[in-house]
C-alpha cells in the first residue's frame, strides 16, 4: 500500500527546504554575525582602530558601518534572513511535536542532543524573536532602560540594551544579558548539531566512521563559534557604554583621538547626544 | 563468533545461586483500550541459565502475586527462544529487548531482586505482555519490501553479487522484525488508528528493509516505487536522527547507515525526478 506522492504542499520538499534553510541563509549568517559581535573583543588585537579610541568598538563599528552600506539592505534582511528564519522556526516547531523525549529511558548522548535541539529550537525562536523586535525593530517597551539601537552608535546602544541604561548594569540588565548568554548558546549548539544531522539528512555521511569524523568537525565549529558567542555577550555587558560612545563619536566626526587626552568620562559625558 | 550472539556478550555471567527468590513486578492490561495495573509474583530460580520466559512460565503454572492474591496468568508472547524470531520482546527494567535472551543471572543476580516487565508501549497490546505487531509488516508492504518475481518461469542463476555488497546486505538481512528499533525511538509514536499509518513515521525497521531490496540485484526494479513511499508523508525524512534504533538492534544491523544511505538515494531521486520529470 506505498502511497502514491502526490500530497501537497510536497512533504520530501517542504523537510529538504526546513534542513537547508537551517544551513543557508541562517547558519551562515550565524557564523558572519558573531564573527562581527566578537570584533568587540578581537578588534582590540587591531592597532588601526586604536586611533579613535577604544579598538574592539572601533573594529564593531567598522564592521556595521560596512553592513549598513550594502545596498537593498531590507530587501536582503527580509529574503535573506527573515523569511528563511521564520520558515525554519514555523517547520520545525511543527515538527517538532511530532516526537516525544525518551532520554529518561534511553539516556544515549545522541538522544540528548536529539532532546536538546529541540528545546534550543523553542527557546531560540523566543531569544531571536526578543533579539530582532528589540534591536532591529525597535520595540524599545521590551528594553530595560528603553534603550533604542543606533548603527552610528553600534557597540555602546547595544551594551546599553544589555545593561539595562547607561549607568553601568542594572537587575533587568543582567536579566537581559543572561537571556541572551542562554539563547547564543542553545543557538550555537542548535546550529553545529544541526549540521551534524543535515549531513546524514541529505546521506552526505553514510558510514559510522563518516558520521564520527564530520561530528568532531562540528563539534570544533560549535566550540569556536560559542568562544565567539561568549565573549560577545561578556564584552557588551561589560562595555564602559562612555568610552564606547566617545570612540564612536570620534569615527562619526571622523576626528582621530588627540594624542594627549585620556578617555575622560567625566569630560565627555555631556557631548552625548540625548536619545 | 558465538560470543557475539549473545544478549550481553561484555558481560560475564555471574555465578548462579540456586534457590534464591526473584520478584517480577509485571505491567497487566486485560485486553485493547483496558486499563493497566501492575502485580508482582515471587519466582523460585531453581536452574542454571534462567531466562525471563522460563519465569513466566514458572508464574503461569502458580499465579499468585505476593499478596498472596491468584490471579489469571500472565499472557506473553514468545517463538523461537533463541533470540531470532523477535516475537517475545518487551520492556524489561525499563529498556527494550527480547526477553527470551534476558538471563536471570544478569538482570536479577541476589536474593529479592526485582525485574519490571512491561508490554512494548509503541504497537497495541492484545493482553498483558503480548502486542500487536501488524504494523511493521504493513509498513513492510507500504514500501514493497521484497525482490519482485512472480514464479512462472525459470529465472536462471541470477545476476553475479560483490562479496562486499553480500556482506551489507546480509546484516540488514538479519532484522526479525522485533521492534526494538521503534520502540526506542522518539519520532515513532503509538497509532492505534491503522487508516493513519502510512502518513505516520515509517521508522528504521522498514527504511533499513527498504535499502536491503534497493541494494538486492532483481529487488533494483522496484526501487523508484520504494523510494517515492519514502519521499512521502511518514518517510526518511521524519527521522529526528537520535539514533537510539541502532544501539537497542540486538542483531546489531547499522541502522543510522541504513538511514543515511536512504537519505542519499531519496536526494538523487528527488534530482532526477526533478530534472528528468
Amino acid at each position: 500500500m506505498a502511497t502514491k506522492h502526490t500530497d501537497f504542499p510536497n512533504h520530501f520538499l517542504l523537510r529538504r527546504l526546513h534542513s537547508l534553510t537551517g544551513v543557508v541563509p541562517t547558519g551562515i549568517f550565524l557564523i558572519t554575525h558573531l564573527l562581527t559581535n566578537s570584533s568587540v573583543a578581537w578588534g582590540n588585537l587591531d592597532s588601526r582602530a586604536k586611533e579613535y579610541g577604544h579598538p574592539g568598538v572601533a573594529t564593531f563599528q567598522h564592521e556595521v558601518n560596512f553592513i549598513h552600506s550594502i545596498p537593498y539592505l531590507l530587501i536582503v534582511e527580509v529574503f535573506g534572513l527573515w523569511l528563511p528564519i521564520a520558515f525554519h522556526s514555523i517547520l520545525g516547531f511543527y515538527y517538532a511535536l511530532s516526537g516525544k523525549s525518551n532520554v529518561s529511558a534511553y539516556a544515549y548522548q545522541d538522544n540528548w542532543r536529539y532532546t536538546l535541539q529541540r528545546i534550543s529550537g523553542y527557546l531560540g525562536i523566543l531569544f531571536i524573536f526578543y533579539h530582532i523586535a528589540t534591536l532591529r525593530w525597535g520595540w524599545t517597551f521590551l528594553i530595560p532602560g528603553g534603550t533604542q539601537w543606533d548603527h552610528n552608535y553600534a557597540a555602546s546602544t547595544l551594551a546599553m540594551a544589555l545593561q539595562g541604561g547607561g549607568d553601568g548594569m542594572t537587575a533587568a540588565g543582567l536579566a537581559v544579558s543572561a537571556f541572551y548568554f542562554i539563547g547564543v548558546s542553545l543557538l550555537v549548539f542548535h546550529f553545529a548539531n544541526g549540521l551534524w544531522t543535515a549531513a546524514i539528512t541529505w546521506g552526505i555521511t553514510i558510514s559510522v566512521p563518516a558520521q564520527k569524523r564530520w561530528g568532531v568537525m562540528c563539534a570544533g565549529l560549535g566550540v569556536a563559534l560559542m568562544a565567539m558567542a561568549w565573549a560577545s555577550v561578556i564584552g557588551y555587558a561589560r562595555l564602559d557604554v562612555t568610552a564606547a560612545r566617545q570612540t564612536e563619536q570620534r569615527m562619526l566626526d571622523g576626528k582621530s583621538k588627540p594624542a594627549s587626552s585620556a578617555d575622560n568620562p567625566a569630560q565627555t559625558s555631556s557631548a552625548l547626544p540625548a536619545r | 563468533m558465538i560470543a557475539t550472539i549473545s544478549a550481553n556478550p561484555t558481560h560475564a555471567t555471574p555465578p548462579t545461586k540456586l534457590g534464591r527468590k526473584v520478584r517480577f513486578r509485571i505491567k497487566r492490561c486485560e485486553g485493547p483500550g483496558k486499563p493497566s495495573t501492575w502485580n508482582t509474583y515471587t519466582v523460585t530460580i531453581d536452574q542454571k541459565g534462567a531466562n525471563v520466559i522460563s519465569c513466566l512460565q514458572q508464574i503461569a503454572a502458580n499465579p499468585v502475586t505476593v499478596e498472596g492474591t491468584r490471579t489469571t496468568p500472565v499472557v506473553w508472547d514468545s517463538g523461537c527462544l533463541e533470540e531470532v524470531c523477535g516475537a517475545c520482546t518487551m520492556v524489561i527494567n525499563g529498556k527494550v529487548r527480547q526477553s527470551c535472551s534476558a538471563l536471570i543471572d544478569h538482570l536479577a543476580p541476589n536474593e529479592g531482586d526485582e525485574i519490571s516487565l512491561e508490554p512494548m508501549s509503541k504497537f497495541p497490546v492484545i493482553r498483558d505482555l503480548s502486542v500487536d505487531r501488524q504494523r511493521m509488516f504493513h509498513n513492510l508492504a507500504r514500501l514493497k519490501a521484497w525482490v519482485p518475481i512472480d514464479g512462472t518461469y525459470a529465472l536462471g542463476g541470477g545476476p553475479k553479487e560483490s562479496p562486499e555488497a553480500q556482506e551489507t546486505r546480509y546484516a540488514l538481512s538479519t532484522c526479525m522484525t522485533c521492534g526494538c528499533c521503534l520502540e526506542a525511538c522518539p519520532q515513532f509514536n503509538l497509532e492505534t488508528d491503522a487508516s493513519k499509518w502510512d502518513s505516520s513515521f515509517v521508522g528504521a525497521q522498514a527504511i533499513s528493509q527498504a535499502r536491503l531490496f534497493n541494494m538486492h540485484e532483481t529487488g533494483k526494479e522496484l526501487a523508484p516505487a520504494r523510494l517515492d513511499a519514502l519521499m512521502g508523508p511518514g518517510g526518511v525524512s521524519d527521522c529526528g536522527n537520535s539514533q537510539n534504533c541502532v544501539k537497542v538492534c540486538p542483531k546489531h544491523i547499522p541502522l543510522t547507515e541504513s538511514i543515511a544511505a536512504v537519505g542519499r538515494a531519496v536526494t538523487l531521486h528527488a534530482i532526477t525526478k526533478f530534472f528528468r520529470g
